[in-house]
């Protein structure tokens, strides 16, 4: 009988596969990409080289589902007296050594003005939720294509390998629900790990499947070794290195069981910490919950502390149709100390310059309308704002004309957006493709797509 | 300034004369606007007396609006002409901009100019949407045929460059490419070892085999053979007691006892439901909209019915395919047909479509999807490819593309008003099925166009009714042809509002052998395109469907790439067999099972999994099939056969669909998926596809995503999938069934032990005995599990640490693969 180190071998994997097996190893990987021999290119989550060097490791995407207006926090427009476009509603002011216009409703987050990049001349092509939900995840309404974060987990693997390398915290259930998260045709081992939907309470949502009560864990452990041992004989008969990738990820699964609930737990965070990200404080503004993001960007810390490549919370709802004023008071009080803490948090953990933050949502929002008490879609220019991840701070990029309407100057696309994120990361745009169907896809489909390069540091 | 508006023509009509007045009201407006634009701009009426009207028309109602509202961003005055897009010319509208021609006279509702002024797709003006009288006069001008007096200078100026028509492809020099080639017949060749070969695909094998100093393994065992076949042909395990029947058998005369097993699972219903989800993988069958609305679809669940009847009656590929493609315009003999062959064009109309809002292809997206589907399925052709440009790599121009384009714009795509539910999409009809007796009910509201103003109960923002039909009416998704079938034209760089020449319908140029069928202007050419695909002749179809079922059989494909033989995809490994296969298809009347009982009684397919270093070494992929490929349970094999080891699967064919009940929702908020699925013990086939909420106990296991065309599925090993096996409520609850089971078990004497449960729960599961080393670790896993829950009383305990042991047997590799 062949040893176990022979038979692996044999296998044409080796140890060294073993070791990097960390998350899980796939069979065959997509659709039709080609059987290799190779078996680190087999193994879909090993950590991969950048195409270049990265200036960022990860990237924590504030999704502000519904469409936050611009011209109410991060796009200055003063009082025009035009009937349509009258122009900010809520005072601004300079904030930081940069000077950029935050409006009062961030008065935490001006005080990191320094640390922002403001892309005031966003721009989407259409002003209806769903489509543009699912261009800003995707690039693509019309067909299923794997989320960004997809892409970032296909491109660069994992770096934990007890976790997901891409969660996605209380996703919305709307505007095209887990096709956001998805991985398409992607294998699925690059879809986000959904924790909790939009509205539920994320202090007890979880990874489904993670915990399980029916038996006690003694049990439990001598019930995997039980299993263990009967695959390891099953496989001493069979040299498989595909048998013994489900033997690895089996382990994994089970500290899984420990390691997520653990790093979900917070109650060993400090009462200031807990403090500073409102956990326990604000109420409930929009769909989401009373502290909901407080903790949510508590957890992206931690989940980024544990080496996870893409973390996705989010804050709904933004579409201030009626009752404009108070309800954009209401959510940014809610997400601004928040933020704000995650922030310092980071650079004071050393995490800032390799972590990149990207807010915003689908698009943005005329400004106030009296008459109403509302404010209408606005697809044509908004606002996204990036920190850390070696992007400029204290830089407002691009512009909208004197109302906020239109995007005017340095216009960015959604497809710009992604390719951005991936240049961080390492990641070429063009070069990180995926066959499929006979077909190379990336993640601009055929769209014009550039890198913001006068955005980076 | 002078030169704004030409003098008209005196009038003479009192009418006409007011007309003239009003006239100078607008230009005194339109001159004062004039003052700030930079250049001057001819306009010259040239009226004839059939449009004069019209021309009033259009210099009371529409020039003023123009002017006064659009032309500081889209005129020859303009500081840059915005989207490329001059709105002072009737050739600048007509040609229209960036996004495409703005008017299509006759047509307001195509016309992008329309569809902006109603904030439908761009929101023009900008500034505030126009009165409603003001766009009423817009739509009605268009409708009138946009009659325009404007010529103009200043259509130099914009610097769109009119979209090209791709150039085409050398289709002759694209047939030399090895799939494109006629279908050969060739002899099965000799081979060295004589002796080995059973069947005439042995002799193909072997001969590969042998050219690359390869040497098959030795057969598989029985057990092995008959678990095999049981997964291949049924997706289930076989009973112990069948296992011991046939080892038996099989020791005797291993032949006729495989024959008749063979046939026998062929037989069985349990056939249709294992190689009817093949075809349901390819046909991306889903049972709610998925995209961004969500929208059920409460019918789907008939195509999937139809799918399983068609594949257990062996129905003829070739007829198969017709049906599903033209069913519909069939001759039938009996309402039973009818409605079967209605519900097959399901196939055409359960894709997942985008939004209709603000999306002016959404039409060419329904039409994309099915062209995707058809061809892909069919052909492992990327035909989608062309819709935007001539296929870089393969032999399709454009022009094939939108040919085939127009069979699907000149037929309706029958969704039902789920479409209410998706973003705009207008609610359709859907077929009404033949009830006992011959009946076929009718709608109480037929649909109609009649456009209604604003959102009504029963009709969406389009105006267009929903169909209400009588309780109960069966109804199924489908196609139909429409009224007056056309040829379409080429949307340039794949836009609907550009449109460059029309294509007369047909079919793939590079793989139609011979002559066409010809499509008459009375129908759709669907009944065409489906007799042109199952032409014998047609170099694609029968060795894409060979290639689909060796696939299924050996777990990889001749062609490795199952869904592309086109330059991208693989080659053949054994070019010859395919074509044999391919001509043995087709000489057999396009019979799947008659394939598939070939290919499993060949030799080859009977060889063992067995590892070998040195064949390893040679051909690590096993390309020449020097082993069988050991393969993973996929997601509804492996759910069922938990649930038929349990002693829990209801092996009843399913009926409908938990979606029968709900009907035509959005699912989202509240509605979530998990709401929507019910615990089920019927067959994984018959579980609700949701498309973005699929059956959990599926997804983790790699089901096919059902909005794509999926002929190989993904293996992942992923953690989830561990967590699944230990903590999921499903496992959890069927390993506690299985304990049941097994202590509940009672042999003849009524003294069965421990270790005689366990033996039964090794045959259940692994269908072998298991090893005294095994028995020894499972019963001390028994003990200490029930010391480890000692606070439970007795039985309890038992219970659990039974339930604790069958979980682990599930999810061991050894049941959880095919040797």
């Amino acid at each position: 009988m062949l040893s176990r180190r022979s038979l692996l071998q044999s296998a044409s994997c080796g140890f060294g596969y073993l070791a990097l097996s960390g998350l899980c190893a796939s069979q065959a990987r997509g659709g039709e990409a080609k059987v290799s021999n190779n078996n680190a290119a087999n193994y879909p989550l090993a950590p991969k080289a950048p195409h270049f060097p990265a200036k960022a490791k990860r990237v924590i995407f504030m999704c502000m589902r519904g469409a936050p207006a611009h011209v109410d926090t991060f796009d200055y427009k003063p009082q025009t007296g035009d009937k349509e476009h009258p122009g900010s509603v809520f005072k601004f002011q300079q904030s930081g050594q940069s000077g950029l216009w935050i409006s009062e409703l961030f008065p935490e987050l001006s005080k990191q003005a320094d640390k922002l990049c403001l892309l005031n001349g966003m721009n989407a092509n259409v002003p209806n939720h769903p489509q543009a939900f699912l261009q800003m995840h995707t690039g693509e309404f019309r067909f299923p294509r794997p989320s960004v974060g997809s892409w970032v987990l296909y491109g660069l693997g994992s770096q934990n390998e007890n976790l997901p390398g891409f969660i996605t915290i209380n996703p919305e259930t709307r505007v095209g629900g887990a096709q956001n998260y998805a991985s398409a045709f992607l294998p699925p081992i690059y879809q986000g790990s959904a924790i909790g939907y939009v509205g539920a309470d994320i202090s007890k949502a979880t990874i489904n499947n993670v915990t399980g009560e029916h038996l006690p864990h003694g049990v439990k452990r001598s019930q995997l070794e039980l299993l263990q041992a009967m695959n390891r004989e099953h496989i001493a008969r069979r040299p498989d290195a595909n048998l013994e990738s489900v033997i690895e990820s089996m382990e994994l699964g089970f500290r899984m069981q420990s390691a997520v609930p653990d790093l979900m737990d917070i109650s060993g965070e400090s009462q200031a910490t807990l403090d500073a990200y409102n956990v326990g404080k604000s109420k409930a503004s929009g769909r989401s919950l009373n502290d909901d993001f407080g903790r949510q960007c508590l957890l992206a810390r931690r989940f980024a502390e544990a080496g996870v490549r893409f973390i996705e919370i989010c804050h709904s709802n933004w579409d201030q149709h009626g009752n404009h004023r108070k309800d954009l008071a209401a959510n940014c009080e809610a997400i601004d100390r928040p933020i704000s803490a995650l922030l310092a948090d980071l650079e004071q953990r050393g995490m800032l310059d390799e972590t990149l933050i990207v807010w915003g949502g689908e698009f943005g929002r005329t400004s106030l309308l009296t008459k109403d008490n509302g404010s209408n879609h606005n697809s044509a220019g908004f606002t996204f704002w990036l920190a850390g991840g070696g992007v400029k701070g204290g830089l407002a990029y691009g512009k909208t004309n004197e109302t906020g309407r239109i995007a005017v100057e340095n216009k960015v696309s959604f497809h710009d957006l992604h390719a951005t994120i991936l240049h961080q990361l390492g990641l070429d745009y063009e070069q990180l493709t995926y066959r499929f169907a006979g077909r190379d896809f990336r993640i601009n489909g055929t769209e014009p797509t550039r890198v913001v390069k006068e955005v980076l540091a | 300034m002078d030169q704004v508006v030409a003098e008209f023509p005196p009038e003479s009509s009192p009418m006409k004369l007011d007309l003239h007045r009003s006239r100078r009201g607008f230009l005194i407006l339109l001159t004062a606007l004039w003052a700030t634009a930079s250049q001057p701009m001819a306009i010259v009426a040239q009226e004839s007396k059939a449009n004069k009207q019209a021309i009033a028309f259009f210099e009371k109602h529409i020039r003023p609006v123009l002017v006064q509202h659009c032309y500081e961003c889209h005129s020859a005055g303009s500081k840059k002409i915005q989207g490329g897009l001059s709105l002072d010319t009737r050739e600048g509208l007509l040609r229209g901009g960036e996004s495409g021609p703005a008017l299509v006279p006759g047509k307001p509702q195509q016309s992008l100019l329309i569809q902006a002024l109603k904030y439908q797709s761009f929101e023009m003006p900008p500034k505030r949407q126009l009165p409603e009288a003001v766009i009423g006069d817009f739509v009605k001008w268009v409708q009138q045929g946009a009659t325009d007096p404007r010529v103009a200078s200043a259509v130099a100026k914009t610097e769109v460059p009119a979209p090209v028509e791709p150039p085409g492809i050398d289709v002759a020099a694209g047939k030399k490419f090895w799939s494109f080639q006629p279908i050969t017949n060739p002899a099965p060749p000799k081979t060295n070892n004589a002796d080995w070969p059973r069947t005439e695909i042995d002799r193909f094998v072997l001969a590969g085999l042998e050219q690359n100093k390869l040497a098959p393994k030795n057969d598989a065992d029985a057990r092995t053979l008959i678990r095999r076949l049981y997964f291949d042909l049924t997706g289930l395990p076989p009973s112990p007691e069948e296992v011991a029947e046939f080892s038996q058998a099989y020791a005797r005369s291993p032949r006729t006892t495989l024959e008749t097993l063979v046939d026998r699972l062929l037989a069985s219903p349990q056939f249709g439901e294992r190689w009817g989800r093949h075809w349901l993988d390819v046909a991306r069958y889903g049972e709610s909209n998925g995209n961004v609305r969500n929208a059920t679809f409460p019918h789907a669940w008939r195509y999937r019915d139809y799918v399983i009847a068609a594949v257990n009656a062996d129905k003829p590929y070739d007829r198969f395919l017709t049906e599903q493609i033209a069913g519909d315009l069939l001759p039938t003999e009996s309402p039973e047909e009818r409605n079967a062959n209605l519900v097959a064009t399901g196939f055409l109309a359960i894709g997942s479509k985008p939004n209709a809002q603000g999306n002016p292809n959404f039409q060419m997206d329904v039409v994309a999807d099915q062209i995707e589907t058809v061809t892909t399925a069919a052909m492992a052709l990327t035909v989608a490819c062309a819709r935007c440009h001539d296929h870089k790599y393969d032999p399709i121009p454009t022009r094939d593309y939108y040919a085939i384009a127009g069979i699907f714009t000149s037929s309706e795509t029958l969704y039902g008003a789920g479409g209410n539910n998706m973003g705009g999409a207008p609610p359709t009809d859907l077929h009404v099925l033949t009830i006992q007796g011959g009946q076929t009910p009718t709608p109480i509201v037929e649909t109609g166009e009649e456009p209604t103003k604003g959102k009504k109960k029963g009709g969406n923002a389009k105006g267009r009714a929903v169909p209400q039909y009588p309780a109960g009416t069966p109804l199924a998704m489908g196609v139909r042809d429409r009224a007056t079938p056309a040829d379409c034209k080429i949307n340039l760089k794949g836009e609907a509002r550009q449109l460059g020449a029309e294509v007369p319908r047909g079919f793939i140029q590079v793989c139609t052998p011979g002559k066409p069928p010809a499509i008459d202007s009375e129908h759709s050419g669907r009944l065409q395109l489906a007799q042109w695909l199952t032409d014998p002749a047609h170099p694609l179809t029968a060795r894409v469907m060979a290639n689909r079922v060796w696939h299924h059989l050996f777990g990889q494909g001749l062609v490795r790439t199952p869904d592309n033989f086109g330059l991208h995809g693989e080659r053949p490994t054994h070019p010859e067999l395919l074509d044999y296969l391919a001509t043995k298809f087709i000489a057999d009347g396009w019979s799947v099972k008659k394939l598939i009982r070939s290919i499993v009684l060949s030799r080859v397919y009977q060889i063992s999994s067995e590892f070998d270093a040195d064949s390893f070494q040679a051909d690590p992929e096993n390309l020449y099939h020097w082993r069988h490929n050991r393969r993973r349970l996929d997601a509804e094999s492996f759910r069922d056969s938990v649930l038929a080891v349990s002693g829990q699967l209801d092996y009843s064919p399913g009926t409908g669909s938990v979606l029968v009940k709900l009907g035509e929702v959005l699912i989202q908020d509240r509605l979530t998926p998990d709401k929507i699925h019910q615990s089920s013990n019927l067959r994984s086939i018959y579980l609700c596809i949701l498309r973005n909420g699929e059956p959990e106990e599926l997804t983790v296991f790699d089901l096919a995503d059902p909005s794509l065309v999926v002929g190989t599925r993904n293996v992942t090993t992923v953690p989830a999938q561990g967590l699944f096996l230990m903590n999921s409520p499903f496992m959890v609850q069927q390993g506690e069934r299985f304990a049941e089971r097994l202590l509940a078990a009672q042999n003849p004497q009524g003294d069965l032990t421990d270790a005689g449960r366990l033996g039964l729960a090794y045959q259940l599961t692994m269908q072998r005995e298991p090893t005294s080393a095994e028995l020894q670790r499972a019963e001390a896993f028994l003990q200490s599990a029930q010391s480890n829950l000692a606070t439970d009383a007795p039985e309890k305990r038992q219970l659990r640490a039974w339930s604790a042991l069958c979980q682990s047997l599930y999810s061991t590799n050894e049941f959880r693969h095919v040797d």
